[in-house]
């Protein structure tokens, strides 16, 4: 009983602390700036205000259109259950995916939006629909490397088990193998969630967009989805990144509701840790020229081949 | 697998791990100041591993290593060659680059695997304070060079050979820290010396000549 309650918390946390975590960001980019910046509840008005508006669809938009929004947000509330984000245990439907499963899942909600971004065929989401591709399609062999450097140290690609790996001995911590890991699953975060050196989250210049321009077509109730899933999407992944490969420790027990809640409590602290390292990235770096974004995710893939390697090479 | 058990050598490892990292952003980057910028770190992050030893040794001589390491290398040099250097000569991205980035950092990917091949940590003498760093010592030496190698640019040249030299320093301090002061003193010394000499040359180069960069060397072939 306590298990599918904390199941459920873990989900609720995700959805409902996703938009602050986004908003808290880009408020907090905003003070580098020496700007003042919107307030950090201003997603959720955002999502109150385009829930309630009608959405205007294209006449020559097909199902596809209407159903990515629903599939991508799905996809994102299953990441949620399957991947530690307040508990140290697995909870009861974890079993449903191992980490390479977890990306299969993340790369169909990618896949559905980029369908609906052709759907409409509009020029943009096009141009978008193929840019994300591509860095996608750069992104995943990185992805793949990194979960094997997981696996060197825990052999298995199990995110409770590496997180157990990691925790429970600072040896294994500093093993070459798990540290250049974290910076290539770094390296990915920040290009899968679309931030700077791969692309401006707050760009509005059609042109250059990337993220962005795959959803130009949304609006209302869909457009609302849209962007909550993708802060979700930054919400997990960054929780990921914290719980299994930073800072393992501080999870919560799976046996009560209070271990939850502590999990909750040390999460917040944890995504302060990594929203600083993002807010420091995005007012210090530039935006990548497009084509040198393939010369940044091959720094990504090498980083993890050298860390197994070295674990290959330290193990015998 | 021989998992390093104090905390000294926790840290030690960590430190080397992210010197190596250093090495690597300095391969892969194009402007003057990064380059820079991250050598600074890397000497800095050289000088926390120098303490780290003289902590777990307890020797006077070595922290005097590490405070001189922080203070000639990690604030010393970068800043008199960003002041007499690159902003002299207004240096921004470098161009005189022979191969891609991504070339470069594929080869360094190969020389660290090879570091790793050729000094094995299971090979190497078990009372060591921390054998995972020694391989990766040697890893920076070769990146160093591999920098050296890829930039035409003069000053490129010599912040690669300023990597390799971090390098050898970090390889001495974990293979044998007990060495004498008065000759890593004497390093420095040198160390001091060639920037110095760098600079005075570079500067009287790019005067008379307008470019520092050795890929120019090739027309003056007889």
């Amino acid at each position: 009983m306590t298990a599918i309650a904390l199941q459920f918390m873990q989900s609720a946390v995700v959805l409902l602390f996703a938009p602050l975590y986004a908003g808290v960001l880009a408020r907090a980019e905003a003070l580098v700036q020496c700007k003042r910046g919107p307030s950090v509840f201003q997603p959720y008005r955002d999502l109150a205000k385009q829930m309630r508006k009608e959405s205007a669809i294209s006449d020559s938009a097909s199902w596809i259109f209407r159903a990515a929004p629903f599939v991508a947000f799905s996809c994102y509330l299953t990441v949620s259950v399957i991947v530690p984000i307040i508990t140290d245990e697995p909870l009861p439907l974890a079993f449903l995916a191992d980490l390479i499963g977890g990306a299969f899942v993340l790369m169909l909600a990618s896949f559905s939006i980029t369908l609906a971004a052709l759907d409409t065929a509009s020029p943009l989401g096009g141009l978008g629909a193929s840019r994300t591709t591509w860095i996608g399609s750069l992104a995943e062999p990185s992805l793949i490397l990194v979960f094997f450097t997981v696996a060197a140290l825990s052999n298995s690609d199990n995110p409770y088990l590496e997180n157990h790996a990691v925790a429970s001995s600072l040896s294994a911590y500093t093993l070459p193998t798990h540290l250049l890991g974290m910076v290539a699953f770094f390296m990915i975060v920040l290009a899968e969630n679309g931030r700077i050196p791969i692309d401006n989250p707050a760009g509005s210049t059609e042109i250059s967009m990337v993220e962005e321009s795959r959803v130009l077509e949304y609006s209302g109730r869909e457009y609302a989805l849209v962007k909550w899933g993708s802060w979700m999407k930054l919400f997990l992944l960054s929780s990921i990144f914290m719980n299994v490969f930073v800072l393992p420790w501080g999870l919560g027990h799976a046996d009560s509701l209070l271990g939850g809640l502590q999990g909750t409590g040390a999460l917040a602290g944890k995504l302060a840790v990594c929203g600083t390292l993002i807010v420091i990235i995005d007012s210090s770096f530039a935006k990548l020229r497009f084509f040198r974004i393939a010369e940044y995710l091959g720094g990504s893939f090498l980083l993890a081949l050298i860390g197994i390697i070295t674990g290959y090479v330290i193990r015998r | 697998m021989t998992p390093p058990t104090s905390a000294d050598t926790i840290l030690l490892n960590l430190a080397s791990v992210l010197i190596l990292l250093c090495a690597f952003a300095c391969l892969g980057s194009k402007l003057f100041d990064r380059y820079l910028g991250y050598y600074a770190l890397q000497s800095v992050l050289l000088s926390a591993a120098a303490a780290i030893v003289a902590a777990d040794l307890r020797d006077a001589a070595l922290w005097a290593l590490a405070v001189l390491t922080l203070l000639i290398k990690g604030v010393g040099i970068p800043i008199a060659t960003r002041r007499y250097l690159v902003t002299r000569l207004s240096l921004k991205r470098d161009a005189a680059i022979t191969l891609g980035l991504s070339t470069s950092l594929i080869i360094g990917a190969g020389l660290t695997a090879l570091a790793y091949f050729a000094m094995r940590p299971a090979t190497l003498p078990g009372k060591l304070l921390d054998t995972a760093a020694v391989p990766l010592a040697m890893a920076v030496v070769l990146l160093g060079g591999l920098c050296m190698v890829v930039r035409r640019h003069t000053i490129a040249q010599l912040l690669g050979w300023l990597i390799v030299e971090n390098g050898v320093f970090l390889g001495a301090i974990t293979l044998v820290a007990t060495f004498p002061f008065i000759v890593e003193a004497g390093i420095f010394l040198d160390l001091v010396a060639g920037v110095l000499i760098m600079v005075a040359l570079v500067s009287g180069l790019a005067q008379r000549l307008a470019t520092a960069s050795a890929s120019d060397l090739r027309s003056l072939r007889g």
